[in-house]
């Protein structure tokens, strides 16, 4: 009975939680209280971390549209095209984009059906072990990567896995059950019951208080949460290394041997190519991710 | 009082994921464990017939053959220390800057203050292929970092590609987007009035933020603290692309071992050791959570 009680999320916290979250903070210090060495301080601060953050991307960019370029010039001595029109000759290049675009998707969709009921279970119910669930998973995250790939190889193997499609959505999978479990979960649990139960009393049945009600108020969390596994299915080379080559050569993959194998403007250009879903993606959930829906996710209630 | 069938299906309906991870993460976990205590047989058949050096149990119940070979090896111990200094540093500097980002970002709520947020949040969404290619580019030799130290005439300034420290850099630019929210999420649930209290007292903004601040938002702090240590344990991508050849982080160790070497039970020992060291840093997070969970209110 108790363990019950103390499973269930405890619906007074997370109903505070959102009414605290969206109180912004008066405007303070910095207009009342002109101190110029501060400020300066503050603005360099700022653009040391905006350099940190963008130069290095910046600069990729600038060699995407390099032709030569030797150090120590700024920037590059004559400027090229070559490299974009290049890069669509080679099929298997071309290739690896769709497959990066056709594993993602699917990556995303399955992670979905898996993990969103278990999600808003793991939310509404007094699932039995609740914490103990909670806790697997997040082990499972503790475990490097590299380790369980050798040992999957061999499952894999067995279970003649290895090299095929589905093998490869399998090990994309994996990298997105937590937090296609945890985000979600916590979206559910910080609305308000009384809003579902509101619902019910006007006669509302339970599918129909799901669907008008529940859904759309946890509808960021899970958006945030899809986008994240769409990333991690998008970005993941180990595993599909392991497993996919060489019948599935994903855009990450192949962008190893790129670094390797071609100048540095072959890379800059794939890297620029391969960002620009990445990119797309943070414009439309940036909002969510910022307020906090990740955030939630992650503290185990 | 639900019944003992309803728990069953709620139990049903939690255990898809939980499913997923047992029998794909949790069953080859408990494999490794006996491949690295010898166990050559059964599951482990298909990779032990591939791999060269093995140590067998020989029936026995356990050698730890594997786990003396490995660890009593110099570049071992070296990768060891390396990620045990780079993952320290790494975690050090993001909770620095992502504390000093988000404090910002609560205490003065201007554009310039939620742009500033939204730049350290930008690199969660670039592959980390493209990221650390991109930082080896720009810290390399040949790179802007470089190229800028020449202009102003310090030729001498050191080139970041293929180093340690040039590892802590891209682990950092990697990991301050998560520690940013989760610090960030939970100072903003903190109230004005508590800080404005200490402020009202005569503290400091720093002091204020040290006393009242920081206590108040241990469990999110405690949470970047564990999954950026834990995740920067087990990197592979970072180390292998920006780092030097030898030493380098148990990651790419790990990799290099069972990819160019073929010895798979040694590379399982590597993963053991992170695994180790990973669960040492969940500590606090678990502890964290339960107390947490423990402290929350009743009801509003």
């Amino acid at each position: 009975m108790s363990s019950v009680t103390a499973g269930a999320p405890a619906p007074g916290r997370t109903s505070q939680e959102t009414m605290a979250a969206p109180a912004r903070s008066t405007p303070r210090a910095g207009r009342r209280r002109p101190l110029t060495v501060r400020r300066v301080g503050v603005g360099i601060g700022i653009a040391l971390l905006a350099a940190f953050i963008f130069g290095p991307l910046l600069w990729l960019m600038l060699w995407a549209f390099a032709g030569v370029w030797h150090y120590p010039s700024l920037l590059p001595q004559s400027w090229s095209l070559s490299w974009w029109r290049q890069i669509f000759h080679y099929p298997q290049l071309v290739r690896s984009v769709g497959l990066s675009f056709t594993f993602a998707p699917i990556v995303t969709l399955v992670s979905a059906v898996v993990c969103l009921p278990a999600a808003y279970a793991l939310a509404r119910f007094p699932v039995p072990g609740r914490r103990t669930l909670l806790v697997v998973l997040f082990a499972s995250n503790a475990f490097p990567k590299i380790g369980l790939y050798i040992t999957i190889a061999g499952l894999f193997y067995a279970l003649h896995l290895m090299g095929t499609f589905f093998g490869v959505v399998l090990i994309q999978l994996l990298g997105t059950v937590v937090f296609m479990t945890w985000i979600p979960a916590a979206s559910f649990a910080s609305i308000p019951r009384v809003l579902e139960d509101a619902a019910r009393d006007v006669g509302a049945g339970r599918l129909r208080v799901f669907f008008t009600v529940t859904l759309p108020l946890a509808a960021p969390g899970i958006f945030v949460a899809m986008v994240l596994a769409f990333l991690a299915s998008f970005d993941e080379a180990q595993g599909t290394f392991l497993v996919g080559v060489p019948n599935y050569v994903t855009m990450p993959v192949q962008m190893y041997s790129l670094v390797s194998d071609y100048p540095p403007q072959a890379a800059a250009v794939f890297a620029v190519l391969l960002s620009v879903p990445s990119v797309a993606l943070m414009l439309l959930v940036r909002k969510h991710v910022l307020g906090g829906a990740l955030a939630r996710g992650f503290e185990l209630r | 009082m639900k019944t003992a069938i309803q728990r069953g299906w709620y139990f049903l309906a939690a255990s898809p994921p939980v499913v997923l991870v047992a029998v794909f993460i949790g069953f080859p976990i408990a494999v490794t464990v006996t491949y690295t205590l010898g166990h050559l047989g059964g599951a482990n058949s298909a990779i032990s017939s591939i791999a060269l050096h093995q140590v067998s149990s020989h029936g026995h119940l356990a050698t730890f053959g594997a786990y003396s070979a490995v660890l009593t090896s110099h570049s071992f111990l070296e990768d060891l220390v390396a990620t045990v200094w780079v993952t320290a540093a790494s975690v050090g500097l993001v909770l620095l800057l992502a504390w000093l980002v988000a404090l910002y970002g609560r205490l003065a709520d201007t554009r310039v203050a939620r742009l500033l947020t939204s730049f350290a949040v930008v690199p969660l969404f670039i592959p980390v292929v493209i990221g650390s290619y991109a930082i080896l580019q720009f810290w390399s030799y040949g790179g802007l970092v470089k190229t800028l130290a020449h202009a102003v005439g310090l030729p001498g300034f050191p080139a970041l590609g293929y180093t340690l420290g040039g590892v802590v850099l891209a682990e950092v630019w990697v990991s301050l987007p998560f520690a940013v929210l989760m610090i960030g999420s939970g100072l903003r649930s903190i109230p004005d009035s508590a800080f404005d209290a200490a402020r009202d007292a005569g503290a400091s903004v720093a002091r204020a933020a040290w006393t009242v601040l920081l206590p108040m938002n241990l469990v999110p702090t405690i949470i970047a603290t564990s999954f950026t240590g834990i995740s920067i344990l087990g990197s592979f991508t970072v180390p292998y692309l920006v780092g030097p050849t030898s030493p380098n982080l148990l990651g790419p160790d790990a990799a290099q071992t069972f990819q160019s070497f073929n010895e798979p039970q040694q590379a399982e020992v590597i993963a053991m050791v992170i695994f180790a060291l990973a669960i040492v840093v969940a500590v606090p997070y678990l502890w964290a959570t339960y107390r947490s969970n423990n402290d929350a209110p009743s009801a509003a």
